[in-house]
């Protein structure tokens, strides 16, 4: 069963030129799709389309077989949760304050968390690792671990779909890989449609089962990452030479500077190999 | 803990004005004057939670921890409703509030749909055209009132300079009964609000994702705040800091999550401010002092410590 569907989908912002062209994909349940391309191709808006915050000018988005327009905000919220890039909220919120947050769209008038509520709360801080710091304000938090805290809150939200936009934005190396990791764990644990949006092609291709690669002129591509990610392909959509190395099944791109100490040597090698 | 506040400050405020508290109907003259006190404790303490809970929800959807109640122009718009009662003279009375209270009130709600009006309609950014809007309005309408108050006599000024400073003063039992139930039906609302006001505090993006519906809980939030301000304002006149200190000592000690904040708030700032007309009262004997004076003498040392606190934490960011 497809979690997503997206047909024919167009959007441009007022005064601009179309940059989303009939785009169409599926994401089935439980799978996990990357989106990647260069800045302003329109990716975040994608993902802003998928969460019903803006409308599509044409097409359709279709989540469990049910336009996306005939979701109220609060039932979108139960299908779909959001982890959007990074931020500080304006007041102390704590960390067990802002995951619980997400059970918003299931509470009652006067807006207090039930006993299973809470026990939700308490299994996503488990699930993330997030328990130890849970009476701590945000704002005191390294990057990585905030980051981890909306993972929290995403998977608190028990949705079957969520959707991620660059999750591993300034993390390091160590912080990058874990955030896929509890990706992962999310989706073959708990059987989430996994969507994240992120400039990482190399963990990208690790991670997921699908890539839809955007390019800046409103082409794209939608495949297997091993289909997707190949050299000639990242050269013409990013505009970046590779050197491309492979181990197996997975391909690792490493961008060539034009400024690089010994850029003619790399490039005579990738020409002979 | 805030009610405890206020029947210990009634109860200072009686022993010192009567040898033991008069608490028998009849002839008692010390019961007459019990009856008076305490129907300006009662306004007091209603004013002073409007304008708490008030202050609470403007922080939250304005998102800026440095708004208050006036933020948005009702203190303008109200002054300017007050000051043309007073100069017009008109004397007529109101379902037992006097013709200031219902100038007030006209004109703090008119200036709220009018900031409202403006925001909405100007700006993309919601949050930012309603601030620059609410600025506008009270700067231009902060320049008409000082126009007439320059064109008033002597003892209109007086009254103006008074109600601007802001003081509790006698009031109908209707009146008090009538504002009573509107602002404690008002903070009701809000309550309800509370935990659509902590996803908001968020942002427009991340309360949407978390399933609700940003404009509308604003429109709701910002409507019952500026009915309770407007009601607390034409009671009482400009009262400040109430609105702006509660808030955030209290989101001090008890964090930032609403449910808690709003009743808590209006507690404390009923409390704060029996306790700071009790001194306006009793401090400088039979000279009565505005409230508003109380408030700012208080609350501006503490907006002080605010602001360092704030810049200090600015740059723990960098």
């Amino acid at each position: 069963m497809s979690s997503i569907e997206v047909k024919n989908l167009s959007f441009s912002y007022r005064l601009q030129s179309t940059f989303l062209r009939n785009v169409s994909f599926e994401v089935k349940q439980g799978a996990f799709l990357s989106i990647v391309g260069p800045n302003g191709a329109g990716k975040t808006t994608l993902l802003n389309l998928l969460c019903g915050l803006l409308m599509p000018k044409a097409g359709s988005i279709k989540i469990d077989a049910v336009h996306i327009e005939s979701y109220s905000i609060k039932k979108l919220a139960q299908k779909v949760a959001v982890v959007r890039q990074e931020f500080v909220p304006v007041f102390d919120f704590t960390v067990t304050e802002v995951v619980s947050m997400a059970r918003a769209p299931y509470l009652g008038t006067f807006g207090f968390e039930s006993k299973d509520d809470r026990k939700t709360v308490a299994e996503a801080l488990e699930m993330t690792e997030t328990k130890q710091f849970a009476s701590r304000p945000l704002a005191q938090l390294s990057g990585g671990e905030r980051q981890r805290v909306f993972i929290a809150r995403a998977i608190a939200a028990d949705s079957p779909i969520l959707l991620l936009d660059e999750p591993t934005n300034f993390l390091d190396l160590k912080h990058q890989v874990g955030i896929y990791d509890l990706l992962k764990v999310a989706q073959l644990e708990k059987n989430k449609t996994i969507v994240a949006v992120t400039h990482d092609i190399n963990l990208a291709a690790q991670y997921c089962d699908e890539t839809l690669l955007l390019g800046t002129n409103g082409n794209y591509s939608y495949g297997c990452p091993e289909d997707i990610f190949s050299p000639e392909q990242i050269e013409k959509v990013f505009g970046v030479s590779t050197f491309t190395g492979k181990v197996g099944r997975e391909k690792f791109f490493i961008p060539l500077g034009k400024f690089a100490k010994d850029r003619g040597q790399i490039k005579k090698e990738l020409h002979n190999s | 803990m805030g009610v405890c506040t206020s029947v210990g400050t009634q109860k200072i405020s009686l022993a010192k004005v009567f040898n033991g508290p008069g608490d028998m109907p009849g002839s008692n003259i010390d019961y007459e004057i019990f009856v008076i006190r305490l129907r300006r404790v009662v306004l007091a303490g209603l004013v002073g939670a409007a304008l708490a809970c008030s202050g609470v929800v403007l922080q939250a959807i304005l998102r800026n921890p440095l708004a208050d109640p006036y933020i948005l122009g009702i203190s303008s718009g109200a002054g300017l409703g007050a000051i043309v009662a007073i100069l017009s003279g008109i004397s007529w009375t109101f379902w037992g509030g006097s013709a200031i209270t219902a100038f007030a009130f006209t004109g703090s709600v008119a200036t709220v749909w009018l900031v409202w009006f403006i925001g909405h309609f100007t700006g993309k950014s919601q949050v930012t055209s309603l601030l620059l809007a609410g600025v506008v309005v009270n700067a231009f309408f902060s320049a008409v009132i000082m126009f007439l108050t320059s064109i008033a006599k002597s003892e209109q000024l007086r009254w103006t300079v008074y109600w601007l400073m802001g003081s509790i003063t006698d009031k109908e039992p209707l009146v008090l009964w009538i504002s009573g139930v509107c602002i404690t039906a008002g903070v009701v609302a809000l309550f309800v609000v509370c935990y659509k006001l902590n996803a908001l505090t968020l942002g427009d993006e991340q309360a949407r994702g978390l399933g609700i519906d940003p404009a509308k809980t604003r429109l709701v939030a910002f409507g019952f705040a500026a009915f309770v301000t407007a009601i607390a304002v034409s009671l009482s006149g400009l009262i400040g800091f109430v609105g702006l200190i509660i808030p955030h000592g209290v989101r001090l000690v008890f964090g930032p999550d609403h449910r808690q904040l709003l009743p808590v708030s209006a507690l404390i700032g009923g409390a704060f401010l029996v306790i700071a007309d009790t001194l306006a009262r009793t401090i400088f004997g039979q000279e009565q002092l505005p409230v508003g004076v109380i408030t700012a003498i208080v609350g501006g040392p503490f907006f002080l410590v605010l602001l360092a606190k704030y810049s200090r934490r600015v740059s723990w960011l960098k």
